[in-house]
């Protein structure tokens, strides 16, 4: 247990890497089939319109990048969840064959009511590696998580 | 419906969705295997005291009764004003209890914003507040939402953007 990363673990400044993933278009069709069933996330012939081609739901890429936080970060901390998520922004359409990766940014700690746990607000941002240049970010949402605090004489 | 014609203020029912301990752990399993949203005994030890839905969860299912609604309006003969939906973002997404197996949810949008979107002038930003609420009429879920919605062209030759003689 003692390897768990605590809320005193958590610094304002720290970027977690959260892994790379490459989408295939068997994913980005399996989640829209169940929640989003729309021709630019479902046919590849379709999708001409807004978004230029297939192109993954972007409750699809807030799942993955959920998927991608349990895995890199919180299944190695006491994460209790979170509340809420401030904001999502979707910024560039993403499709099958992008290599993404995900960056949490700690951006502040703040108490809760519990004493036994407190609340860590990251900055998860998700980009697309590019051949040349700087990576792109298709993805970005703010969230505050609650997590245990190290076990003290005073918490009850 | 044209941007134009969407009433502001007007509350409407999405749908309902029963949560379930397999439908919630399949969520899960795929996309966020924390213990207490995937595994029956570590959440009865977790403070949640059992099993509760993954946020993600509860926000996909409201996209899934989004899209059936418009399917069902449009079967029912409303005009079919575009193909697919887009949206820039979300906000404010709150999660203010847990949903549990057994949950009956009913999730319901009220438009209440119309912007202007200058990259694509022939689409308008509607925006919406979104509740759901388990049977008990508590709420579970809330949130800002943002979708792209076609204005209605100016004549009917100039649907797709070209102008035809």
């Amino acid at each position: 247990m003692t390897d768990l990363l605590h809320f005193e673990d958590f610094r304002a400044g720290q970027i977690f890497a959260l892994g790379t993933h490459t989408l295939t278009p068997e994913e980005m069709i399996d989640y829209a089939r169940d929640f989003d069933p729309q021709p630019q996330h479902l046919d590849p012939d379709a999708a001409k319109d807004l978004l230029g081609g297939l192109a993954a739901s972007g409750w699809y890429l807030c799942a993955l990048a959920m998927r991608m936080m349990v895995d890199g970060l919180f299944n190695r901390s006491t994460s209790l969840g979170a509340p809420g998520v401030d904001e999502v922004q979707w910024r560039r359409p993403v499709r099958a064959g992008d290599k993404v990766r995900l960056d949490g940014e700690v951006l502040d700690r703040r108490d809760s009511s519990r004493p036994e746990r407190g609340f860590v607000r990251f900055r998860f941002s998700m980009w697309r590696a590019k051949e040349t240049g700087e990576d792109e970010r298709v993805m970005m949402f703010t969230c505050s998580v609650m997590f245990r605090r190290r076990a003290s004489a005073g918490s009850a | 419906m044209w941007f134009e014609e969407i009433p502001l203020g007007n509350k409407i029912t999405l749908g309902s969705y029963a949560f379930t301990e397999e439908n919630i752990i399949a969520f899960a399993r795929k996309y966020d295997p924390q213990p207490f949203h995937v595994d029956k005994d570590a959440a009865a030890r977790s403070p949640y005291g059992g099993l509760i839905a993954s946020g993600w969860h509860t926000s996909s299912v409201w996209m899934k009764l989004v899209i059936a609604y418009r399917h069902g309006r449009i079967a029912e003969g409303e005009e079919a004003t575009q193909a697919n939906f887009v949206s820039p973002g979300v906000r404010e997404i709150r999660w203010p209890k847990p949903v549990r197996p057994g949950m009956i949810v009913t999730y319901t949008n009220e438009p209440f914003a119309k912007l202007d979107w200058p990259s694509l002038p022939q689409y308008g930003l509607l925006e919406g507040k979104n509740e759901a609420f388990d049977q008990d009429g508590t709420l579970v879920y809330s949130f800002i939402n943002q979708v792209l919605m076609a204005r209605r062209p100016a004549t009917s030759g100039r649907a797709d953007g070209n102008v035809r003689p």
